[in-house]
């Protein structure tokens, strides 16, 4: 406790470690917003600036950018259809229709205090439980991410409201143009049709820009000026509590998702979204109205993502093993300064890690109201005419993806899925499904070689593992489940137009 | 050969009239005239990006100008090399090489001869690592086991089918067993070995430090001429009758057409830079100062030659190329 005081009067007496973590928020935000200019970007361009600070100071710095980037993306998502970051692409699937419903502020509103309520979730799971959920993600091998991917893959047949087909079909669309690169286990080049560019594969930041903002772009200008979706009320309107408390449910599962998955190296933010997004959609007693404006398909993403943000600190600070790709270039800016990262870090350096617990958490307390500032900023942009807006979103989208990795392909992926996007729309496909088997699939075939590299090429021995084993039953169930409540909807359609007829 | 000579002495005249319209031509003396970059492909914060950031702080002090590493990820350093080729031959574009290179070469997806190795600057050192808790005492130990049971005692790596395959792989040859090596992203390799998922782990021991000084990893072997003064207890491959030795470098290497007098320039800048204070101490504190001997322009050539001789041939008995 005492060490605890010890850091909280390190912070607040000083009013430079205040200003650090109000710049820090802010400067996340506005790296998060701006399409291709990621969180990650935001902490790799201050790493060189630490240099002059005390390493707690970096890490005040670097953990705020964290907080706020993670956020920052969802406000493009909802108001542009342009996810600012990865982790956001999620938000945009409920948050732009909802925005151009009209209600545009309470979309803004719902991401906002969903990612704080997440934020503050995960930077106390991180306080009170880093040990112990640091062994527990040890407990995950190849095997149980598999599982993990398949329960969320498992839910693109669910997704879209339409035709269990056609989710179908856009889910295996993505998992097919995920496997274009080089095989992760051979390093042979898969369908890259001998243009070595294309080793890096289709990745997924130019995909999700072309398929959201693009090709809404796109569609609009096709809809020429009869558009009548006009975006207005931006005003940010933070939701009652009686509407948090009726998503609750969603709500917390996000958050304990995005904990767990955050603390598992090699995935982060963006799968913990996808993957409550997923859970969101299974749980709900209305799954056809997710991508159409649902309050918790906005709230499940948001607050996962947050969650995640405290969660991938764990393996960092306990471990010295990053949990995400943010982190890891914090752990090249720990090491800048001398620290060892290991399991001693949090034992030798006290001060530095209860510092980052405090600053994370005043970091998204701040992130409320200054959330609030940021997104009637970027609201002004909605005063301008779309025939300014349109061309300037396709410019940054194009600088942003090429800034992202200078990789010319990248812009040639974006644009060809701009054109997929609107055929997937016009064609009522869920876009949903198409970008979750794109992110997943991937983890899904990696962990699925490496777990059977392992096991000795034993799909017995493989699947046998206690939380494989629940996961993958987990998903057969739900599967299962789902497949059933269609059949039993088609049934009663059937039997009420019988009775119909039957009563003319 | 002649014609490649004729082709690059046509393109410089070219270069060279244009150049005498624009500007007044380019002298060593006034080089570097603008930040350098240097494109890689690996990760911010990661090694070869700390490594670059590390040369260039006291680098910006001696020359005036900024160096700045430039990230292009992923397929296998193709795009990274691709970009840096594309760029031209003006001395202020460099690209981070290393094994990558080597094998992407041997692969047929590089091409070294278009490329001038300027400086290796560090020569790094890996160990096999187990968990605390491994059944595994000594490497013998360890190889016993992956003879006994074929296919079971697997290395976590990082990369596939990249350098750390080849040096496992090439313990597997000289020690006659096979080991099975499972890709990984850095972070899930540490994860997966300290949760027992895999048997081992091949990493430098900069990033493993920390693992090891609080006991919860150790090493069997370091790959190296000579033991590390921080593990003294840690026998080399090579004491052991396994004569592995192969490590990761860190170099920069110049276009082939670049001017000769500025890479001179820009060595001599390289070696001033390496010396300074700021640089060693990083080196000191990333376990790199054992074998990282500067080596520059013909010798470096000379060493990359034997490198891609000898990973050729531990490439071909493994199977990855024909």
């Amino acid at each position: 406790m005492s060490a605890y005081m010890d850091a909280l009067t390190y912070i607040v007496g000083s009013p430079v470690n205040l200003f650090f973590i109000l710049f820090s928020v802010v400067w996340g935000i506005v790296f998060g917003s701006v399409p291709g200019l990621t969180g990650i970007v935001g902490v790799a361009l201050l790493i060189p600036f630490t240099y002059a600070f005390e390493s707690e100071q970096s890490l005040l710095l670097l953990g705020g950018v964290y907080v706020g980037a993670t956020f920052g993306g969802s406000i493009s998502a909802i108001l542009f259809n342009t996810p600012g970051s990865p982790e956001a692409a999620c938000t945009a699937l409920d948050g732009y229709p909802m925005a151009k419903k009209g209600q545009a502020g309470r979309a803004l509103g719902i991401a906002l205090a969903s990612s704080a309520l997440g934020g503050i979730f995960g930077t106390l799971v991180l306080m009170l439980l880093a040990p112990p959920m640091a062994q527990f993600a040890l407990q995950f091998g190849p095997p149980e991410y598999f599982a993990l991917a398949i329960l969320g893959i498992t839910a693109i047949a669910s997704i879209g409201g339409g035709s269990i087909l056609k989710g179908l079909a856009a889910g295996f669309i993505g998992l097919a143009v995920a496997t274009v690169g080089l095989d992760p286990i051979t390093g042979v080049g898969r369908y890259t049709f001998g243009n070595n560019m294309l080793l890096t594969g289709i990745s997924f930041v130019p995909v999700i820009i072309g398929t959201f903002a693009l090709a809404e772009v796109l569609t609009r200008v096709g809809e020429g000026r009869n558009s009548k979706e006009a975006i207005t009320d931006v005003s940010t309107k933070l939701p009652s509590l009686k509407e948090l408390g009726s998503m609750k449910g969603t709500l917390g599962r996000s958050s304990v998702l995005g904990a767990i998955i955050g603390a598992l190296p090699g995935v982060g933010a963006t799968t913990a979204s996808f993957i409550s997004y997923s859970e969101a959609v299974r749980w709900s007693r209305h799954p056809e109205r997710f991508g159409t404006g649902e309050p918790e398909g906005i709230a499940a993403p948001e607050s996962a993502n947050n969650s995640a943000v405290g969660g991938s600190m764990i393996p960092l600070l306990a471990l010295g093993i990053p949990g995400s790709a943010t982190t890891a270039v914090m752990l090249g800016g720990l090491t800048i300064h001398g620290i060892v990262p290991g399991p001693l870090l949090m034992e030798q350096n006290t001060r530095l890690v209860y510092s980052v617990f405090i600053s994370m958490m005043l970091a998204n307390v701040l992130m409320l109201f200054f959330g609030v500032r940021a997104a009637r900023y970027f609201a002004l942009v909605l005063t301008v005419p779309y025939a300014v807006v349109g061309p300037a979103i396709v410019v940054m989208c194009m600088t942003g993806v090429y800034g992202l990795n200078g990789n010319m392909v990248d812009i040639a992926v974006m644009l060809s899925f701009g054109v997929v996007g609107v055929v997937l729309k016009a064609m009522r496909y869920p876009v949903a499904s198409f970008i979750i088997g794109l992110v997943l699939g991937p983890i899904a075939e990696t962990s699925l070689r490496q777990g059977l590299m392992i096991s000795g090429y034993s799909y017995a021995e493989f699947a046998s593992r206690p939380i494989t084993a629940l996961l993958l039953g987990l998903s057969l169930v739900s599967l299962i489940y789902g497949f059933w409540g269609r059949w039993k909807a088609a049934r009663a359609d059937r039997e009420a137009e019988a009775a119909a007829r039957a009563a003319e | 050969m002649k014609i490649t000579t004729f082709h690059s002495a046509a393109r410089a005249a070219t270069l060279a009239g244009v150049a005498a319209l624009v500007a007044p031509v380019a002298q060593a003396q006034d080089y570097p005239s603008r930040t350098i970059e240097v494109i890689h492909e690996y990760g911010p914060g990661g090694g070869t990006d700390r490594f670059i950031r590390a040369v260039a702080q006291p680098l910006s002090e001696i020359t005036g100008e900024q160096m700045v590493p430039i990230s292009v990820q992923g397929g296998g350093g193709v795009p990274a090399y691709t970009n840096f080729i594309q760029r031209p031959a003006d001395g202020h574009s460099l690209l981070g090489l290393g094994p990558a290179q080597v094998i992407g070469h041997i692969q047929g997806r590089m091409d070294l001869d278009e490329l001038m190795p300027l400086a290796r600057v560090q020569y790094d050192q890996a160990l096999l690592w187990v968990p605390a808790d491994s059944p595994h005492e000594t490497l013998d130990d360890f190889l016993a086991a992956a003879k006994e049971n074929p296919g079971r005692v697997t290395v976590g790596v990082t990369g596939a089918a990249g350098f750390d395959d080849v040096v496992v792989g090439l313990l597997g040859l000289e020690s006659d067993t096979m080991l099975t090596t499972v890709p990984f992203s850095s972070s899930e390799m540490v994860s997966n070995t300290l949760g027992g998922q895999v048997t081992a782990m091949f990493e430098e021991y900069g990033p493993a430090r920390g693992l090891a000084e609080s006991g919860d990893m150790r090493a069997l072997a370091v790959f190296s001429e000579e033991r590390l003064d921080a593990l003294p207890d840690v026998p080399t491959a090579a004491e052991l009758g396994y004569d592995v030795t192969l490590g990761r470098w860190r170099a920069f290497a110049m276009h082939a057409d670049d001017d000769a007098a500025q890479a001179q320039t820009l060595y001599d800048a390289i070696e001033e830079a390496v010396a300074a204070e700021s640089y060693k101490e990083f080196e000191a504190q990333n376990a790199l100062q054992y074998r990282s001997e500067l080596i520059g322009l013909e010798e470096f050539q000379a060493f990359v030659d034997s490198e891609v001789e000898t990973y050729t041939t531990v490439l071909r008995e493994l199977g990855y190329i024909e």
